[in-house]
């Protein structure tokens, strides 16, 4: 869609107002709805203050990525710094739908709106966008990116995970993959960067996973504050974002020792799955917690199944690392894009048994296939398995506030009269 | 949640580096230790090669084929009992150890473990074998350890007829890598040789050292090569499920990484993909331990003995081995750079 300059102008400027708009209105209900937020989360309400307004990571060349199958440690150790672009933002998601049919996920317009307006989150300019192939709507996005003339890439995921095909085939993109980056950044990939890359990935997955180890023992924290931290995981400098989860979970124990916990001892313990809640889109872990639930856990590809996975090398070398690092993309991935998707009914259960889960909540973005068409077999388990299930298709669209509220109200209270 | 001290001391260990050094200990003690006095026992499940004339033990494999060259009748009458009691003496090893013999204490494992150093040293790479031929070749040690017991058992005996020639004693020795390579590390070199007796022995011998060969190029290019193919380990695996010693997996708790696959020297599939098992010795494992450490889900991998857990998978004694410092010591060291960073902004 070529338009002319001035409608670009117009459409960039009123876009940019109606985003500042959306994110510092969802930011202010995060922070000012609720008392008592840890004061280690200031840190990260900050970085989205910042998000509009920052210039992110200046003089460095950035990598955008729009999925958790993009390898991190391959973009730090070729000299890039990779921020995910997946967006959240309703007021993107109007420009994406001048591209795209109206039943889209909104997760992939307001995504295409933003890179094509060039509102980013921290104002980042971004060298390359690596757009992966997992589902439909993201690889036809992908042939649109290219009419509007950015530096897309397109990463081939294999549309299965278990098979030795599916395997050899993605060592082979990411191979050609670090071919890419060494050619936009213009930095070799060494055995030295690499080994420092893997594990300064590592320390924050440790630290993520101290967080995570505290949110399965109390209730010390919302999940509207803790998605707020994975969500920042996408663009924060790592090691900043390292030492200050570390200093929140510092915090958040002491919370324990003290017996301070939010919620109440009926608030129904909710695990949230599906299409990923994305800063701003908070409407449902919002209106959760607002209505009295505690959301404990998310299985959602902004959240645990970005960070959660490691990588292990046997031989410190290129030729076993960048396997290594390949895999650590593929075989955990729990994305409904891979078929079977056994793993994530696993996963599922595993985790409503470690988080003491009252109730799931199953969130799918009107448009998202893959979620939607996954919704039954994993409702059917869920049901075995005697967990309450509420399935709510959505989008980024706040006009169906009144409805979710209604539903949401009378799933939680069918849950407190259970414990 | 929280653990024992002790037992979080452990799980966090490098058990690999620990194993270097039994690997280095046991290797002076099979290939030196006769030279000090010292004698364990006959019926060893590890390549102990009494050819090798420092050798403190020997080889079960050795004792087997030598007690089965003997006839039917004799089997029955106390010749049998011969060979039930070496029978009982090699179980009475293993099950305190179950395949950790291969993984800790085999000499000629060790060996390949040494050559795997060489080569990484010089910086090339390894090779595995893609599915398929993992799947075909993965029977030949079953083959050999059959052909071991029944060609000794035909130079008494006939088959169909058939009779095996007395050259053919001891048939797996006879290409057996440890018995030419072994006796090296004593400075003994007489192994190294083709037996003109008859065409029988020309052909065993020159298949030994053609066996040999193979081992040391095999195991630069590929992990633990000849444990691959090796009839000890088939035997072992017979037995492997009386031992006390075990590894055991919680499939709910695999995520199917696969970082166990990925440092798995003999390369196993099962050791990720397999989330039912709750025995997880396969016939090629050796029980390094390697996976369990690589492992970094809680409790998901597990050895034990006689049912008490000895070393478990841990988060956190994944991340301190693979990043080498624990979570405290690294913020420290980077807080201070962030700062300034920060600062200068
Ligand atoms: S499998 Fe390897 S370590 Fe085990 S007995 Fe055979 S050669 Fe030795
Ligand atoms: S390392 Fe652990 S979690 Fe990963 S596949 Fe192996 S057993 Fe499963
Ligand atoms: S499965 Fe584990 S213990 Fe067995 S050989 Fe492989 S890495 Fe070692």
């Amino acid at each position: 869609m070529k338009v002319n300059k001035d409608r670009y102008e117009r459409m960039k400027k009123t876009g940019s107002i109606h985003y500042a708009m959306e994110i510092k209105k969802n930011l202010a209900e995060i922070t000012d709805d609720f008392p008592d937020n840890p004061q280690s989360m200031e840190y990260f309400y900050k970085r989205f203050e910042e998000y509009t307004i920052g210039n992110l990571h200046e003089g460095k060349k950035v990598i955008a990525s729009m999925c958790v199958h993009v390898p991190l440690e391959l973009i730090y150790a070729t000299g890039g710094t990779p921020v995910r672009i997946c967006a959240g933002a309703y007021a993107t998601d109007q420009i994406g739908a001048e591209f795209l049919p109206a039943k889209t996920c909104p997760m992939v317009k307001s995504t295409l709106g933003a890179v094509y307006l060039d509102i980013l989150p921290g104002n980042i300019k971004p060298e390359l966008i690596v757009n992966p192939t997992t589902c439909d709507q993201k690889k036809k996005m992908g042939e649109i990116a290219d009419e509007i003339d950015k530096p897309f890439f397109t990463l081939e995921v294999p549309p299965t995970k278990d098979s030795e095909e599916a395997r050899q085939y993605w060592n082979r993109v990411v191979k050609k993959f670090v071919k890419k980056l060494e050619q936009t950044t213009g930095t070799k990939l060494t055995r030295r960067r690499l080994k420092k890359a893997i594990k300064t990935v590592a320390k924050a997955q440790a630290v993520y996973r101290r967080f995570d180890q505290i949110r399965r023992s109390a209730p010390v924290i919302y999940g509207k504050d803790a998605i707020l931290v994975t969500n920042s995981y996408f663009f924060d400098d790592i090691e900043n974002w390292t030492i200050q989860v570390e200093k929140l979970n510092q915090e958040l124990e002491e919370r324990i020792k003290n017996k301070q916990t939010v919620g109440k001892a009926n608030s129904p313990r909710i695990l949230l799955t599906g299409s990923p809640s994305i800063f701003p889109n908070m409407k449902l872990p919002l209106l959760i917690e607002k209505l009295g639930g505690i959301v404990v856990n998310e299985e959602f590809c902004s959240t645990s199944r970005m960070i959660w996975d490691t990588v292990a090398v046997d031989e410190w070398f290129l030729y076993d690392m960048v396997p290594a690092v390949a895999d650590r993309y593929l075989k955990p991935s729990t994305c409904p894009n891979f078929t079977p998707n056994t793993d994530r009914e696993r996963k599922l259960l595993r985790d409503i048994k470690d988080f003491q889960v009252d109730g799931v909540i199953y969130q799918t973005f009107t448009g998202c296939q893959l979620y939607d068409m996954e919704s039954r077999r994993i409702g059917k388990i869920l049901e075995d398995n005697g967990t309450q299930t509420l399935y709510i298709e959505s989008d980024y669209n706040p006009d169906d506030f009144g409805q979710l509220t209604t539903r949401l109200e009378a799933f939680l209270d069918s849950l407190k009269n259970k414990k | 949640m929280r653990k024992l001290k002790i037992k979080r001391y452990i799980d966090n260990s490098n058990v690999s580096r620990f194993r270097f050094w039994i690997q280095i200990i046991s290797f002076f003690i099979f290939v030196y230790g006769g030279y000090f006095f010292i004698e364990i026992a006959s019926r060893l499940p590890i390549f102990s090669c009494p050819y090798v004339q420092g050798s403190p033990g020997g080889c079960y494999l050795i004792g087997v084929q030598h007690e089965l060259n003997t006839t039917w009748e004799s089997m029955l009458s106390f010749r049998g009992l011969g060979i039930l009691t070496s029978l009982g003496i090699f179980l009475l090893f293993f099950i305190f150890l179950n395949k950790a013999w291969c993984g800790f204490v085999c000499p000629l494992g060790t060996l390949q473990d040494w050559i795997t150093k060489l080569r990484k040293f010089l910086g090339f790479s390894f090779t595995r074998y893609d599915e398929m031929s993992f799947k075909r070749l993965k029977s030949i040690k079953y083959i050999l350890l059959v052909l071991l017991i029944l060609i000794p058992l035909g130079i008494r005996n006939s088959f169909f007829g058939i009779h095996v020639p007395h050259g053919m004693h001891t048939p797996f020795c006879q290409i057996c890598p440890a018995r030419i390579i072994l006796p090296l590390f004593t400075g003994d070199t007489s192994q190294i040789f083709i037996d003109f007796t008859d065409t029988t022995t020309i052909i065993m011998t020159s298949l030994g050292m053609m066996i040999a060969a193979l081992f040391l190029v095999g195991s630069f290019v590929k992990k633990r090569f000849f444990c691959f193919f090796c009839p000890m380990s088939a035997l072992q695996y017979i037995f492997s499920k009386i031992s006390l010693l075990r590894m055991t997996k919680d499939g709910d708790k695999c995520t199917r990484c696969g970082n166990c696959y990925r440092v798995c020297d003999v390369g196993i599939r099962e050791i990720a993909d397999d989330i039912i098992s709750k025995n997880i010795v396969k016939d090629d494992c050796m029980l390094c331990v390697k996976c369990v450490e690589a492992c970094p889900e809680d409790d998901c991998l597990k050895i034990s003995f006689a049912g008490m857990p000895i070393f478990n998978a841990s988060q956190e004694g994944f991340f301190k081995r693979y990043t080498g410092s624990s979570l405290t010591e690294y913020i420290k060291s980077i807080e201070p750079n962030k700062e300034n960073e920060n600062e200068s902004k």
